[in-house]
């Protein structure tokens, strides 16, 4: 028995919920990733070993429940069949992918998995491409027998970079006031560019914010690094100097990787994904009494 | 092939595998780090299929890069330590300074634990088939569960799918020389995996798949994760920069953990369905528990044992690390799938 | 039981209604056979039954519908599937689960039953098809049939009253195919459940039929659905087996269904044809034999992979202008053979010459510059955005972009294609798919031409076009190699039958050879054993 403001408010206020959810497991999320540059500039006496061990695990843990907070949220209402055939087939296709790269020796950090991810996103929402980039690490860990600690952080940010691509789609869309018919030629090459850019940053962002998580694992509390009472610009140098010197052209590789098959297959494969969702996917479900889309 | 032992419960298995990398992550004092490793050889050894012996050299090739590796990293960056082996010029950033032996023995010490760790979760992914742990999803989870089914049906598929399409292209005379080579073959991937996600869905929508949440429930769940959040980020932050404050730091973020879990039982409880074979909880599980948790209670609370033991430290300067029996023996705990599991499933 | 009443459905998108005015009534436990053109709507009327149509697929539909005193419409999909149990065409893509158990459990998982009801239906569900023998088996380990039966024993987990099937048996081999035809006639008379079947291949279930529905094409105006017994609805329809062709040309009646039946009137005919002063001894029409040097000489093959012998030493011969039909057994080795032909498999031993020279040494790509493969599944070819783009990629992988040996729009025009140029190939019908498919592999003009099982799944007018096609190919002097399962396509077209089997030619001759073996036999030949007639035209033109 509601009344019809009722109804708006309430759907106001779940957006409102929902929003201030992703804004929180993405600051923990960013948390994880800044802490240690914190860290010296309040750091307890440097020998202080009781706790600073806690730090990793403790990293784990909440970028772990910030993951299931995101997820449950997601999943949301319900997911109709469509969603979930769609997702696993997609992610069965992005997976086998995933073991090419493991077969084939490949320069550096390339990995095949990040630009269907991206695409996806692109093509079928945010929330669509949160839950295939988190659960395309899952699967392809599992089979693989890569799971471990590092899988929380593997999820979240790949889950991250698919519901981004999904907001940049909202974003081009309105700036360039596109409507639901057939993408011309033009703009297609304007998505491509774009999604090139998006997939160049996040290639080097995901290996960024792996090597962070890794850093404390690898080598310890990080008060031990310097001494206490650093500048957070210092640290931030060092911090820069140090990734510069190891990881960059890693994830070079993985952010250039990214751009090339962006480019070279990112046409073909969004004229597929777009048609399809067009004529298969854009159903109206009377059962749930919305678009099957988010 | 069939053991006498019985074979465990995936559950069991995920607890002694973290119980593993808490141990290995807190007690930094290498002897016990050692003990742990060791360990988690010997329950490798007595429960992953004998041919499989990749399992037990695995981590040992993981040890010999690792180890070094980071006794290499953290040497050259950490400059704290009396027994200074070599200068480097101090206008190298970051490496500038003194190597000491104290930073290699660190170094060495976080490349033991780490591969204890891996250790434990290489013995996880071959003692659990992954449809197991896919039952195991928690009922919040259920569609998720029900994703991860179809990806792993679907993956032999696929295979046979690209090799069929690869053939079919040479045939036309395509010839696999560039990346734009791959078009022909990806292309004809997606559409047909895209036309059989749709057959699937309509086969699983024939079978009555698909439901629509009470709204109110959501409504609940929602305000639940959205507290619990915000708890845990207030608990870290508080933790991370006022430092008197860590006891409340600490309680807050249990809290908000406490809650974000409530939010998954909650969610949970408005999927129906049931779960056609449960795995039935056995004797031998709640025994690896057991252990299992008497090394945690070891390691967590303050008991009237020489406890300092765990946090050895080489700095200032390089001294032999102290070991406490009693403590050792609370590690052993986590030997308990040696003595009573079986594993021997392959994956998938 | 199921009633239709003045139904009209048009898909979202479509221009003209996919179903029109359509009204029929099926009682409790019949067995009902649906047949009719490509694109007539059976898929479409099917789907009504249990509430697909509209709730999964949209558009717009009126009129009503009524299936056990459900309205499928109103209470949609997930409510019917407790009456109204699905299987659908293709076994690849209906399954969730990995193993045979927890596939039929899922949808119980999903109504909340509770586990001990759920084991009980379990059993149930793999006893009544046989599959107790299979049920820790992995899907992917069990063949087509079986794989099919698993999908049947999943709808039948709700204990539905009504079981729909969507032509279950087209991705089938035979043997796989009778398998699935017995289990549901078996459940039909059994259990009494109510069967409505989309089949094209009628042979085998028209005797078991208690009702066939005709479903005529849609350029028709108003669609008049032809419903009944079956032999009165096979008076009034045009594509129908062979027998009963035939029985309706020699006015046989009442109207045979099966070989049993049909052996009485034979009999009665051949000894009114031998009654008649100075006629010839019943003789089969003489084939071309081609004169021409062989296109394709296979000498001694063997094959085996990871040790398991696919082929042993096989040889054969295809010449100019004839066309050659390899049969066999699932797993004979027919596909190795083909493979081997275009050099996507190496032979262990044994030569293969191709006009002559052999092809050892030569790429894939080089050899099928000549040689034209259409394989088992033509959709894994496509991938362009348009028909003629199509062409252009075959010409262009080839380098024969500005000297093309066919002019591409010529090749559209003869296989039917022309005003297509510009379509998606995706969205096109399967029998139209199939000829771009073909076009895209025979624009370079190969001498040579390899079809894996190109009639799956289509209907007889399909069928009748490819043979027409082929057959002008022939006169054009191409070779063909054609791997079929197909009895009766292959007595039409065939100049040579080769039989293979465990990876050895056991027969290699005419036609007739297939009377011998009571598995190739096609119908006429079982009707009239002792003669060389093959096919209908055989018998009517004496």
């Amino acid at each position: 028995m509601q009344t019809r403001t009722g109804k708006l408010g309430e759907v106001r206020v779940r957006r409102l919920i929902s929003r201030a959810i992703y804004m929180m497991s993405g600051a923990i999320g960013v948390l994880a990733f800044l802490y240690p540059f914190f860290m010296p500039t309040v750091s307890p006496a440097p020998l202080d070993m009781a706790h600073s061990q806690d730090a990793p695990l403790m990293t784990v843990t909440l970028v772990g429940l910030a993951l299931i907070a995101l997820l449950i949220e997601l999943q949301g209402q319900s997911i109709s069949a469509k969603t979930v055939a769609l997702l696993g087939v997609l992610i069965a296709i992005t997976s086998v992918l995933r073991f090419i790269e493991t077969a084939m020796p490949m320069p550096g950090g390339f990995s095949p998995i990040f630009a269907p991810i991206i695409l996806a996103g692109y093509v079928f929402g945010a929330r669509f491409g949160f839950l295939m980039g988190a659960f395309t690490l899952l699967v392809s860990g599992l089979v693989t027998g890569g799971v471990g600690p590092w899988l929380p952080y593997q999820m979240f940010t790949a889950g991250w970079a698919g519901l981004t691509a999904g907001w940049l789609a909202r974003g081009i869309s309105w700036l360039t006031r596109s409507s639901n018919g057939v993408p011309s030629s033009n703009s297609l090459r304007l998505d491509i560019l774009v999604l090139c850019l998006f997939g160049f940053v996040w290639g080097l962002l995901y290996g960024a914010i792996m090597n962070i998580w890794f850093w404390p694992f690898a080598v310890g509390p990080v008060e031990q690094t310097w001494s206490p009472g650093t500048s957070l610009g210092q640290t931030l140098s060092r911090y820069a100097a140090f990734y510069l010197i190891t990881s960059l052209a890693w994830d070079m590789m993985r952010a250039i990787g990214n751009v090339v098959l962006i480019f070279l297959l990112g046409a073909p494969t969004l004229r597929v994904l777009n048609r399809f969702r067009r004529r298969f996917y854009f159903e109206v479900n009377p059962h749930a009494g919305r678009s099957t889309i988010t | 092939m069939q053991a006498a032992r019985p074979s465990l419960d995936a559950r069991a298995w995920s607890f002694w595998a973290v119980t593993v990398m808490i141990a290995a992550s807190l007690a930094r004092n290498p002897l016990y780090t050692a003990l742990v490793l060791l360990v988690t050889i010997i329950v490798s050894a007595t429960n992953v299929p004998v041919h499989n012996n990749r399992a037990i050299l695995s981590p040992l090739r993981f040890a010999l890069i690792v180890i070094p590796l980071s006794a290499l990293f953290n040497c050259l960056t950490i400059h704290l330590g009396q027994h200074v082996l070599f200068r480097l010029p101090t206008w190298i950033p970051l490496l500038g300074g003194p190597v000491t032996a104290e930073g290699l023995v660190f170094g060495a010490i976080n490349g033991l634990a780490l591969t204890a760790i891996f250790a434990s979760f290489a013995v996880f992914n071959h003692v659990t088939p992954v449809r197991d742990l896919v039952r195991l999803t928690p009922r919040a989870f259920h569609e998720v569960g029900v994703v991860i089914s179809i990806a792993l049906t679907f993956i032999p598929q696929t295979m046979r799918s690209l090799e069929r399409i690869r053939q079919a292209q040479a045939v036309r005379g395509h010839r696999m020389r560039g990346l734009r080579d791959w078009l022909p073959i990806v292309i004809p991937l997606l559409v047909s995996g895209l036309e059989r996600s749709m057959g699937l869905a309509e086969a699983m929508v024939a079978r009555g798949y698909g439901a629509v949440y009470e709204k109110a429930q959501l409504l609940r769940t929602q305000a639940l994760l959205a507290l619990g959040t915000l708890a845990l980020l207030g608990g870290w932050l508080l933790w991370l920069f006022v430092l008197l404050q860590r006891g409340i730091a600490m309680a807050v973020m249990l809290v908000g953990a406490g809650i974000v879990l409530g939010a998954v039982w909650q969610a949970g409880r408005v999927v129906t369905h049931t779960v056609y074979k449960p795995r039935q909880w056995t004797a031998p599980d709640t025994l690896v528990v057991l252990g299992c948790v008497l090394t945690l209670v070891i390691l967590l609370l303050p008991l009237p044992l020489d406890r300092n033991t765990l946090y050895y430290s080489p700095f200032p300067s390089l001294s032999w690390p102290s070991f406490d029996v009693f403590v050792g023996l609370g590690f052993l705990g986590l030997l308990v799938p040696a003595m009573i599991g079986r594993g021997g499933q392959q994956p998938i | 039981m199921i009633h239709f009443d003045q139904l009209t459905y048009t898909y979202p998108s479509a221009s003209r209604p996919a179903l029109d005015c359509l009204t029929l009534d099926i009682a409790e436990g019949e067995f009902v056979l649906i047949t009719g053109p490509s694109g007539a709507g059976k898929s479409t009327l099917l789907r009504c039954l249990n509430g697909l149509v509209p709730h999964f697929t949209g558009g717009s539909l009126s009129g009503s519908i009524t299936v056990a005193e459900h309205d499928p419409v109103a209470e949609g999909p997930q409510a019917l599937c407790q009456t109204v149990g699905f299987v659908f065409q293709d076994p690849e893509a209906q399954f969730v689960m990995d193993r045979v158990e927890d596939e039929i459990a899922f949808a119980l998982e999903n109504a909340a039953i509770p586990p001990a009801e759920m084991r009980l239906r379990v059993e149930e569900a793999l006893h009544l098809l046989d599959l107790a023998p299979l049920r820790d088996r992995p899907l992917e380990t069990l063949s087509g049939g079986e794989k099919q039966r698993v999908a049947i024993g999943a709808a039948l987990a709700f204990r539905p009253r009504i079981l729909a099937l969507d032509e279950p048996t087209s991705q089938l081999d035979p043997e796989s195919a009778e398998d699935v035809l017995q289990a549901l006639r078996r459940l039909n008379q059994d259990l009494g459940l109510t069967t409505v079947l989309v089949e094209h291949r009628l042979e085998r279930v028209l005797p078991h039929a208690d009702r066939l529905v005709y479903l005529p094409s849609f350029d028709k105006s108003k669609q008049q659905v032809l419903s009944g017994p079956p032999r009165q609805v096979l008076h009034q329809i045009d594509m129908t087996p062979p027998l009963v062709t035939l029985s309706k040309a020699l006015g046989w009646d009442p109207l045979p269904l099966s070989i049993k039946e049909g052996r009485r009137f034979a009999g009665a005919y051949i000894a009114q044809r031998q009654a008649r002063p100075s006629s010839p001894a019943p003789q089969a029409a003489s084939r071309r034999i081609s004169s021409q040097p062989p296109i394709l000489q296979v000498k001694g093959v063997c094959f085996a992979y990871d040790g398991a012998t696919a082929l042993d030493g096989v040889s054969l011969t295809v010449g100019a202008g004839n066309l050659v039909v390899l049969m066999g057994r699932n797993g004979s080795g027919k596909t190795t053979l083909l493979k081997c032909i275009t050099g996507l498999l190496r032979p262990q031993r044994g030569e293969i010459l191709l006009e002559g020279k052999t092809i050892a040494g030569r790429g894939t790509a080089d050899i099928c510059r000549n040689v034209g493969y259409l394989p088992q599944d033509p959709d894994a070819l496509l991938f362009a955005d348009t028909v003629a783009e199509e062409l252009q990629v075959t010409l262009r992988n080839q380098g024969l972009e500005d000297s093309p040996p066919i002019v591409p729009s010529d090749l559209l025009a003869y296989l039917g294609l022309a005003g297509l140029a510009s379509s998606y190939p995706r969205d096109l019908s399967v029998g139209q798919r199939q000829r771009v498919a073909l076009g895209a592999v025979t624009i370079t003009r190969p001498n040579l031409l390899l079809l894996d099982e190109p009639t799956r799944g289509m209907d007889y007018q399909a069928k009748q076009e490819i043979v027409r096609l082929l057959r002008e190919w022939q006169a054009a002097g191409m070779a063909v190699l054609m791997v079929t399962h197909d009895v009766e396509l292959a007595v039409q077209a065939a100049d040579r039958v080769v039989l293979l089997s465990q990876g050895q030619v056991i027969a290699d001759d005419t036609p007739s050879v297939l009377t011998a073996s009571p598995l190739f036999a096609p119908q006429v030949a079982q009707l009239f054993p002792g003669t060389e007639w093959l096919t209908v035209d055989d018998v009517l033109k004496d």
